[in-house]
């Protein structure tokens, strides 16, 4: 093995260090011939004589010269530097073919090395934590399997009933979140907040940048006055201050110390979409659960937690259901028929886009086949054309294992250049996507450039080149010297052109797939686009207010403000009207809770009535547009003092009153005073335009408990976006300077933001498609052009016997409809059975939709035969005389 | 006649008929038998070797030798090193290696076998007539 490697070694150095050997050899050479001469001329020869005599005696030197050459220099290297040269030479020579191919490739692998990038990142890439695969999320489960966050209550009691857990840890859902407004400073700001129980980041097995993580005893109410910073808060609101441990900071009016600053490349989520900069927390700060007031019927936790050693995720939740068998025993109130469901964080995280990426990650496969067949077909027909210099190669004694040596290096070198130009494109194609990235693939950004990104181009560029190269090796076998250089170019092999119609047939009927896919999508997104969200969202600011606690601290204050504001905006030019609410719809903030009826029996227990509960100020529903069906709208008279009272959707009122009239009705949420319901509105889809309508209830801002995340004002004006947010901002500040205002957006823009990963891979499936279509068409274009040029004699004979150029027009394009019917076909088959892997991903669309089926096809076939309608028009202008004239 | 072509052939990879590799072979197998009887040896002293050996019968090219002489250093059959010949000239010389004793060993018995049953298969043939 070892003296294998040394003969390697010794050639490597042979091809490396050639000048040196040459001379010493000589040297060697030089003193045997000198010895000869010598030997000669002590037998009484002259000078010349003996010279001459050595020299035959020592026989050919340059031949001995090159025989030393061959075996001290890799053969393989050697061969391989001649055919990189020849094929070099050969791409330098043929500029069309070259470019043609080169371009091909660098889209097929540039698009695959793209769609890889964004799935790595947001697949396959570790989430920043230590041991992320330990780490599981832990559910209520509701009896019909949906999944809710936990009430503090059950949080601490699976914490302390647990063994199969090294640490379990709580955050506030985003809802509820606290917000921060930093102090101190010329203009107030806001700051997102994360509220997390002490062991948060250690579950987590986070390193801080900088100090500590919290103190068990800091998770204690009147303790948790402590802050931890994000790296972006850090950097950009402290100037990365090194020092900032241990300080003193301004928050909501109260002195915080921060204790420690998170890794830049902390984030925190449990659903991909958490995963964008703004929806990561700002500054941290301890939960701090108040032990004698644990609340078991609001969900307002998400629940993380490692698995201790040793123990699997199936052990776990073993012991999780006897946990929550024994919580049900306990609190049949609240806890019966409650699961507790362990998931993977990182299947959590990925659940909503795995879907779309692994379609993205097919289809952009398939855009590489279409590539790597017309790759091959080029190659192909290249083939043909260089059938003689084969011929010459294998007469001049060439073996065909060296044939292909050279057919398979060319088409390598040329993948190689693809991989190359397609890499520069897959850069250019992430930078230009990367603010259009939606939420959910945030962590796609910012991709470029990884080593394994790198390498997967390396991969896919070997594997296309082999797989393209193939091709043309198909068929070589039976280049024979004698036959091919006689009959030269018309015997370019039966085989051949059977396979370039196989590749033209694939082309297309992939190239239907991915129309199909990109035809269902399209539709199911302008279904989505085209839904009525139940408000009219043109026209409408948005911004975001947040109210420090200190100086607003019960609803009289607050809705002292909000009353002043509507009135200072109702004043301005230009606004028509506005309003507040603290769940926008598809804000992807929200709040539900239970509810009973007056007059109705009680439910069983552990069954509730559940509604979304979303407080609303007068004018919000004339302003966002919410149709108000019976009944009246909150106006300035509904306060605190006076009666309390409900607006309802029709959604509610249909599932709780049926036929009947609500108005009048009362119920009460939680432990609420009663209410009487005033008004039904429209329903609105709040959770997303493919979502679902659920029961509403509106409740005037006044009558609301005040919740953690401020107000949302709802504007809606006739002035543009920036005058409209500029007149906000004064009416905000003239009445306090202290009040952050921010988030600022139009409706029009959350709606399209809501949809942005439907979107997203509808506009890259579509553009997938249409090169799919390009190269398709290239595919039947060349070998049309390959078929005419081929028959051209027998066009010749036909249109000198008397065919009509339409009759010579008709042979040709009925070939073309042969190929392109077939493959559609083909294509057809093959879109009933792939359309089953993106009915998940449709809206509004039959996977089947027969539009789109017809459609695709039609726009196929109508291109490909365009495409063929060039070469068929060349054999018609065939001349009989000029093409006979070479027989 | 006959050797004449035994050294033509050895030239080397020029065609890859098989008979060639057994007669290239055989240059190798009687270098390795000289610098195995004698010691290290320079290129040229191999050459007079074997002249001698053959009694004048060969002629071959001695630029032949060398090229066997890197095949066997290629196998790792045979060393080269520097030193300075008997007329203090500098001169490379040739030695023996372990693996090429092995190798001298081995090619010895093929060598021996083979031509043992090409003996009897020719001796066979001249009784018919």
């Amino acid at each position: 093995m070892i003296r294998k490697l040394l003969k390697l070694w010794a050639r490597i150095l042979g091809t490396v260090r050639n000048e040196s050997r040459d001379t010493e050899f000589q040297t060697e050479i030089d003193e045997h011939v000198r010895l000869l001469t010598e030997r000669y001329r002590r037998q009484g020869m002259t000078i010349e004589a003996a010279t001459l005599a050595a020299r035959r005696q020592f026989g050919n030197i340059t031949l001995l010269n090159e025989d030393r050459r061959d075996m001290q220099v890799f053969p393989a290297i050697e061969s391989l530097r001649a055919d990189l040269t020849y094929a070099l030479r050969m791409l330098r020579k043929n500029r069309g073919f070259a470019a043609a191919a080169v371009v091909t490739l660098a889209l097929g692998i540039g698009a695959n090395t793209a769609i890889f990038s964004v799935c790595y990142a947001v697949l396959f890439k570790p989430l920043p934590y230590a041991e992320p695969s330990r780490i599981v999320t832990l559910w209520e489960r509701q009896r019909d399997g949906t999944l809710s966050d936990v009430a503090p209550a059950n949080f601490v009691d699976w914490r302390d009933a647990s063994r199969s857990f090294s640490g379990m840890a709580a955050v506030r859902a985003s809802s509820f979140a606290s917000s921060f407004i930093l102090g101190g400073r010329s203009e107030a700001s806001r700051l997102a907040g994360g509220d997390v129980s002490s062991s948060f980041f250690s579950v987590l097995g986070v390193r801080f940048t900088l100090g500590r993580n919290f103190l068990p005893e800091e998770d204690r109410p009147g303790r948790n006055r402590v802050a931890i910073l994000s790296n972006p808060a850090w950097r950009d609101r402290f100037g990365a201050d090194h020092d900032i441990v241990g300080k003193a900071i301004t928050l909501n009016d109260d002195s915080y110390t921060v204790v420690g600053v998170l890794p830049a490349d902390f984030q925190f989520g449990s659903t991909a979409a958490d995963f964008q900069a703004r929806s990561q927390a700002d500054i941290w700060a301890p939960l701090a659960l108040d032990p004698q007031r644990l609340q078991r019927g609001s969900h307002t936790l998400r629940v993380i937690a490692r698995l201790a050693p040793g123990v699997t995720q199936a052990q776990a939740q073993a012991e999780l259901d006897l946990i929550a068998a024994s919580m049900a025993r306990v609190y049949p109130d609240n806890n019966r028929d409650m699961g507790i469901a362990a998931i993977s964080l990182a299947d959590r995280v990925t659940a909503t886009v795995r879907g779309p990426l692994r379609m993205l990650l097919g289809a952009v496969g398939l855009v590489l086949l279409i590539a790597c067949a017309n790759v091959a077909n080029l190659l192909l027909s290249r083939a043909a054309a260089r059938q003689t210099e084969m011929a010459v190669r294998v007469a001049l004694g060439a073996s065909h294992g060296r044939l292909a040596q050279q057919l398979l290096t060319e088409s390598l070198l040329l993948a190689g250049i693809g991989g190359a130009v397609g890499l520069l494109v897959a850069l250019g194609v992430t930078a230009a996507l990367a603010p259009h990235l939606p939420p959910d693939l945030s962590r796609a950004a910012g991709m470029a450039g990884d080593v394994r990104i790198l390498a997967f181009t390396a991969l896919i560029s070997l594997a296309t080149g082999i797989f393209f190269g193939l091709g043309p090796l198909v068929g070589m076998r039976r280049i024979s010297a004698g036959e091919s250089l006689k009959q030269s170019s018309r015997v370019a092999g039966a085989s051949h052109s059977r396979l370039r119609n196989v590749l033209a047939v694939a082309q297309i009927s992939l190239a239907i797939i991915l129309l199909i896919g990109a035809g269902l999508m399209a539709k199911s997104f302008w279904a989505l686009t085209h839904v009525s969200p139940g408000f009219r969202a043109d026209r409408i600011l948005t911004a975001r207010l947040s109210l420090p606690r200190s100086r607003y601290p019960d609803n009289r204050r607050i809705a002292a403000f909000e009353r002043e504001l509507l009135e200072t905006l109702s004043r301005k030019p230009g606004v028509q009207s506005a309003g507040l609410a603290t769940y926008l719809p598809l804000s992807a903030l929200d709040n539900g809770w239970s509810f009973i009826v007056e007059g109705r029996p009680p439910l069983p227990v552990g069954m509730y009535n559940m509604a979304k509960y979303r407080p609303a100020s007068a004018g919000y529903f004339e302003t966002i547009g919410i149709p108000v069906l019976r009944g009246r709208s909150f106006t300035p008279a509904d306060t605190a003092d006076s009666p309390w009272v409900t607006v309802i959707n029709e959604s509610m009122a249909r599932e709780y009153w049926g036929e009947q009239d609500p108005i009048g009705r009362r119920l009460q949420f939680g432990a609420e005073t009663w209410r009487t319901v005033i008004g039904v509105v429209g329903d609105v889809l709040h959770e997303g335009l493919d979502g679902e309508t659920k029961p509403e209830m509106y409740v005037p801002m006044e009558q609301a408990p005040n919740t953690e995340s401020g107000p949302t004002i709802v504007v809606r004006t006739a002035l543009d976006t920036a005058a409209a947010a500029g007149e906000l901002r004064g009416a905000v500040a003239a009445i306090d300077r202290g009040i952050p205002v921010d988030r600022i957006q139009t409706m029009e823009q959350l709606v399209s933001g809501s949809v942005a990963q439907p979107r997203f891979r509808t506009v890259i499936l579509a553009a997938f498609s249409m090169l799919a279509l390009v190269m398709a068409s290239i595919g039947i274009y060349g070998v049309m052009n390959y078929l005419v040029i081929q028959r051209t004699r027998e066009f010749a004979i036909r249109v000198s016997m008397g065919a009509t150029r339409a009759e010579v027009l008709r042979l040709v394009l009925s070939r073309a409809a042969a190929l392109i019917g077939a493959g559609t076909c083909l294509g057809l088959a093959g879109s009933l059975v792939l359309v089953r892997v993106i009915t998940g991903l449709l809206f509004g669309t039959a996977p089947l939709d027969p539009l789109t089926f017809a459609a695709a096809p039609a726009l196929l076939a109508g291109v490909a035969l365009a495409a063929s309608y060039l070469p068929a028009l060349r054999a018609t202008r065939v001349d009989p005389i000029v093409a006979l004239r070479y027989e | 006649m006959r050797p004449a072509i035994f050294f033509a052939m050895s030239k080397g990879k020029s065609d890859g008929h098989k008979t060639s590799e057994v007669l290239q072979g055989t240059l190798d197998l009687m270098i390795l038998k000289t610098l195995h009887a004698m010691g290290p040896l320079h290129g040229f002293g191999i050459a007079r070797r074997l002249e001698q050996l053959s009694e004048h019968v060969l002629h071959l090219n001695e630029g032949t030798v060398y090229t066997s002489l890197l095949r066997l250093q290629h196998e790792g059959w045979i060393a080269a090193a520097w030193g300075a010949s008997e007329n203090n000239r500098k001169a490379k010389y040739y030695s023996i290696t372990k693996s090429g004793l092995k190798q001298l060993a081995k090619e010895t018995e093929d060598w021996e076998r083979i031509s043992g049953v090409i003996g009897r298969v020719l001796r066979l043939a001249s009784q018919k007539p």
